[in-house]
């Protein structure tokens, strides 16, 4: 049987369509979903002798119309006031070193056709602000900036590089990521990435980071003009988990500490605290987040420590020696930052758009009462 | 995409009012070529002898393409020479047809879009009259090398068009489907022009229809297989469905309430019947298709008729007919598609007997001569320096049909019309018309300038009247700005690579206009952000804030703290100032979107306003 040319060609033509076709098809296979963590969020709160500065969020959720907020609470008051650094866009976050008195060094991180980080600096509760030498853009974690007690600055840059101010004021490099990751301790730790830089109360560069063998917590101190591992000792039930510095901080006479052992269910936090630069440590018990990431983390006085959660959790730290303690589920808000101004004092900062509310956690039963509400003036459109 | 859009609105006056001009003044240029062609046409031409009669008639095929394509040309630069297009097609058109294709089809797509952005008015009216001068071509030029070389300059412009304006008719985007246009209309243009292009030999026997049809169907075999190919989202119905979401979003387009209605009556079916609708599709189209690749009349003729009707109904309910969704610039796809198959059918069926010519004029005989090659190969004619004779002009002319006359006037309507933009494509730099939308003109200005010290990036002091004998381009910026100021000094970068050679009798002048900011380090630091550490004659000028408050007095500068976390609040201004030292011009200098032909616009002005006072001197 002899197939009419026409049929040829039909049979033909369809083969070769088909081929076509199937080269042209977009493949029907979806990537296997992964859960992006919650970001870890640049808003603190930083308690000092003379007064607590809060960093926050407001304004848009995310871009440019999203304008970082500077609040004071002077010690012993109970009232909150706005005193973002002026003449500057604060798009890019408000990263904060806390000052003697009701002082504080602001670094502004980059945003928009920014790129480099102005510095600016109040003693006198924002009132009068000056401005100190721009460092490299600063990175994208809370403690890219620290201050040493004779004012000397340590910042860690987006590209991983660590710079220190000098005498006369200047930035100079101390170290990079990438060579901190060749020394003899890095490589003992297989650091991935700097997180958080501090200074030691004596004044010691100290720099954290995140660590791919387990059971090994990232944090450096420089000795001798090398850095050595200082981190504290986990406990044998953390052995097995990745350890990754989320913040470290100077507070007061001591520096202290937030880690994260291990991810996803099985991750838990804890903190350490430690007042001669990482040569001996205190550490809390594990907190299990049961699946939850932090998102925020604000330091307090005496080394206490609020952590906001996901899933509208808030738990405290009062300081070495003593138990996590689970706050009442966190008030409504795009951002909530916890603060602890004073021993057994929390607040809750919650913004919304223009709108700030604080909130304070009652003793006794513990719920939170509405103390103040603050609008700010938020230019939207300014940075756009 | 970076450049491609040049961030102006679509119907910005500045822009559309230049368009117009353009348009005009280029109208007006073109009506004065027709109209010495006719003087000239009719002053010397020789009436013929007798009836003129071709030998053969045009093939109907090729008559089909050829009047069909010519008209959709003619609608196609009509419809360029819509208002908001010279703003418009790149950031309405071309970005978001390219938006889903692979990176280096946007990249290509980018190149012509930044071009395009660069110079709107050139650009959009050179469409117009290319459009309009292919499709005059098309329909004047019936026969002969003429109307070969016509078919060629369309199939040409077409795969412009396909690659540039259409991103290659989305072949490399995921969704392609034939409904909504694949593989692109102006693909259609290109095989059409081809066809026309060919000689007339093929057109003589059915074997050139045949081929067009088996082609065309084995294209439609294919877009039914991709149609049905499982996991692309046509089976599925609800919001989720590929093809019930494209038509919804077509639906969302702007266009008349009719066109609206029947579009969003046909979403809402495909949004509950998606299968079925999908099922009709996948089938008219694989039995189309089959049916051409038959090539037997028979089945080729209910096949055809279908296919139009197929056509006729996508162009209504999906396609909005092209033209009436957000800034149309041609029908879509299915107009061009009925008339390919129309085409193929007719050169299936309708093949031209030849036939001796009873009487020919030169004309009618150089037309036909394709049929009769040995003719010319036995008598060659006059070399093109004879031709270029005045005698063997006027002869030309004398003897010249309408449709050769109109010709002539089609070519020079799309030379008119490419050279403002290949002249304006000479230039790197983007037309000035961009900055004058975004900040209106220039003021002029004659008194002195105040005169005030203050400290350079170096740390040297500076007067401006020491700058005296130099054209200064003064400017204010704040050394932390995230917005404004670093387009503003991007600007005055460039404007001092605009300026060449000149550029050394030229001060490119900022005072900082952040009194709290006021630091050498931040203002070397804003340098070396801008690249303009490296700019010789770039002065960056500094002071105590009492110091700068005083300059900023006596320019009428605004510097105002705004709270919650914004920037300082300022004026973006410029100013030239000639060697004498008297401020001669005050540019508005808000730099708008900050594209990069904004930007380029904006360097253009600057170093426009320094030459102008460098030639006044």
């Amino acid at each position: 049987m002899t197939a009419a040319p026409g049929a040829r060609r039909a049979a033909a033509a369809l083969a070769l369509a088909i081929l076509a076709a199937g080269c042209a098809s977009t493949s029907s296979r979806t990537q296997a979903a992964s859960s992006p963590a919650t970001p870890f969020s640049l808003a603190t709160a930083v308690t000092g002798p003379g007064a607590t500065w809060a960093s926050v969020p407001m304004g848009a959720t995310s871009g440019a119309n999203q304008f970082w907020q500077l609040f004071l609470l002077p010690a012993g008051s109970s009232r909150w006031s706005l005193q973002t650094p002026p003449d500057i866009a604060t798009n890019g976050a408000l990263l904060l070193a806390g000052q003697p008195g009701q002082g504080v060094i602001v670094g502004e991180r980059p945003s928009l056709s920014l790129t480099f980080s102005a510095i600016t600096t109040t003693r006198d509760g924002g009132r009068t602000w000056a401005t100190l030498p721009p460092a490299a853009g600063l990175s994208d974690v809370p403690d890219a900036l620290a201050a040493a007690p004779d004012g000397r600055l340590l910042a860690l840059g987006g590209n991983q590089q660590v710079t220190t101010t000098g005498p006369a004021g200047n930035w100079a490099t101390l170290t990079t990521g990438r060579a901190l990751a060749a020394t003899p301790a890095a490589r003992n730790c297989g650091l991935t990435g700097l997180t958080a830089a501090a200074y030691t109360p004596a004044g010691s560069p100290l720099l954290a980071g995140a660590c791919s063998r387990p059971g090994v917590t990232g944090i450096f101190a420089s000795a001798g003009g090398t850095w050595q591992l200082a981190g504290p000792a986990l406990p044998a039930s953390l052995a097995g988990q990745q350890i990754r510095v989320l913040r470290l901080s100077r507070a007061g006479g001591q520096d202290v500490a937030l880690l994260q052992a291990g991810t996803g269910t099985a991750a838990s936090l804890l903190a350490a605290w430690t007042s001669d630069g990482g040569q001996h440590w205190q550490l809390s018990a594990p907190l299990g987040l049961d699946g939850t990431n932090p998102v925020s983390v604000s330091f307090g006085a005496g080394g206490a420590a609020a952590v906001v959660l996901g899933g509208n959790r808030g738990e405290t730290l009062a300081g070495p020696g003593v138990s996590w303690h689970a706050l009442p589920p966190l008030p409504a808000g795009h951002a909530i930052t916890l603060a602890m101004p004073a021993a057994e004092i929390t607040e809750a900062l919650a913004a919304s758009g223009t709108r700030l509310t604080v909130w304070r956690l009652t003793s006794g039963p513990a719920a939170w009462v509405r103390t103040q509400a603050i609008t700010v003036p938020i230019q939207y459109g300014s940075s756009g | 995409m970076p450049g491609m859009d040049n961030g102006l609105n679509a119907g910005d006056p500045t822009v559309v009012a230049a368009f117009r001009a353009a348009l005009l003044h280029q109208g007006l240029i073109i009506a004065a070529i027709f109209a010495v062609l006719s003087i000239a046409w009719v002053a010397v031409r020789r009436p013929a002898a007798a009836p003129v009669r071709a030998a053969v008639p045009e093939p109907a095929g090729r008559q089909v393409l050829r009047i069909g394509f010519g008209l959709l040309w003619l609608l196609d630069g009509l419809l360029q020479a819509q208002p908001r297009m010279a703003a418009g097609l790149p950031s309405q058109v071309i970005e978001p047809t390219a938006s889903s294709s692979p990176p280096w089809v946007q990249h290509l797509v980018n190149w012509a879009g930044t071009s395009w952005s660069y110079h709107p008015i050139q650009a959009g009216a050179a469409t117009v009259w290319i459009q309009a001068g292919i499709g005059l071509w098309l329909l004047a030029s019936w026969r002969g090398p003429a109307s070969r070389l016509a078919g060629l300059v369309s199939a040409g412009w077409g795969l412009v068009v396909w690659v540039f304006g259409e991103s290659f008719g989305g072949i490399f985007a995921p969704g392609l489907t034939w409904l909504f246009g694949a593989p692109g209309a102006a693909l259609a243009y290109c095989a059409a022009g081809l066809l026309i292009a060919l000689p007339e030999r093929p057109w003589r026997t059915p074997r050139l229809g045949r081929a067009v049809l088996a082609g065309f169907g084995v294209f439609l075999a294919g877009m039914a297989v991709l149609q049905a190919w499982p996991g692309r989202g046509f089976w599925q119905g609800g919001r989720d469905g590929t093809l019930a979401g494209m038509v919804q979003t077509m639906a969302g387009t702007p266009q008349p309430r009719f066109i609206s209605g029947l579009v969003s009556l046909f979403g809402s079916f495909t949004d509950q019947h998606g299968f079925a609708v999908n099922l009709v599709a996948v089938i008219a189209l694989a039995v189309t298709g089959v049916a051409f690749v038959s090539g037997r009349r028979q089945v080729v003729r209910p096949a055809l008729a279908g296919f139009a009707v197929l056509c006729l109904a996508d162009w209504v309910l999906v396609e909005d007919m092209g033209i009436f969704g957000g800034l149309g610039t041609d029908p879509n796809s299915m107009i061009p598609m009925v008339l390919l198959a129309a085409g193929g059918y007719l050169a299936l069926t309708r093949v031209p007997a030849a036939a001796p010519a009873t009487t020919e004029t030169a004309e009618s005989a150089a037309e036909t001569a394709e049929a009769t090659p040995e003719t010319i190969s036995a008598r060659p004619g006059p070399g093109w320096r004879d031709r270029l004779r005045p005698t063997a002009v006027r002869e030309s002319v004398a003897t010249a049909s309408l449709g050769t006359m109109l010709s002539v006037g089609a070519v020079a309507v799309i030379a008119l019309g490419a050279a403002p933009m290949a002249a304006a494509q000479a230039s790197p730099v983007a037309s000035t018309i961009l900055a004058q939308a975004i900040d209106g003109d220039t003021a002029p200005m004659n008194s002195p300038a105040p005169d005030f010290t203050l400290t350079d990036q170096h740390g040297s002091q500076v007067a401006l009247s020491s700058l005296r004998g130099k054209v200064v381009l003064l400017t204010f910026l704040d050394p932390v700005c995230v917005t404004d100021c670093p387009l503003i000094a991007a600007e005055f970068r460039v404007a001092a690579q605009l300026l060449g050679g000149n550029a050394r009798r030229v001060e490119l002048v900022a005072v900082d206009v952040n009194p709290l900011y006021n630091e050498l380090v931040y203002t070397q630091a804003f340098d070396r952000q801008e690249g303009l550490d490296t700019v010789p004659d770039w002065r960056y000028l500094t002071g105590s804030p009492a110091t700068l408050r005083q300059v900023y007095r006596a320019y009428g500068i605004v510097s105002e703290t705004a709270p919650g976390g914004a920037m300082l609040a300022h004026n973006d201004i410029a100013f030239a100032i000639d060697q004498s030292g008297h401020l001669r011009e005050e540019l508005n200098f808000d730099p708008g979107p900050g594209t990069t032909a904004t930007k380029s616009s904006f360097a253009a002005e600057l170093a426009d306003a320094a030459t102008k006072l460098l030639r006044a001197s």
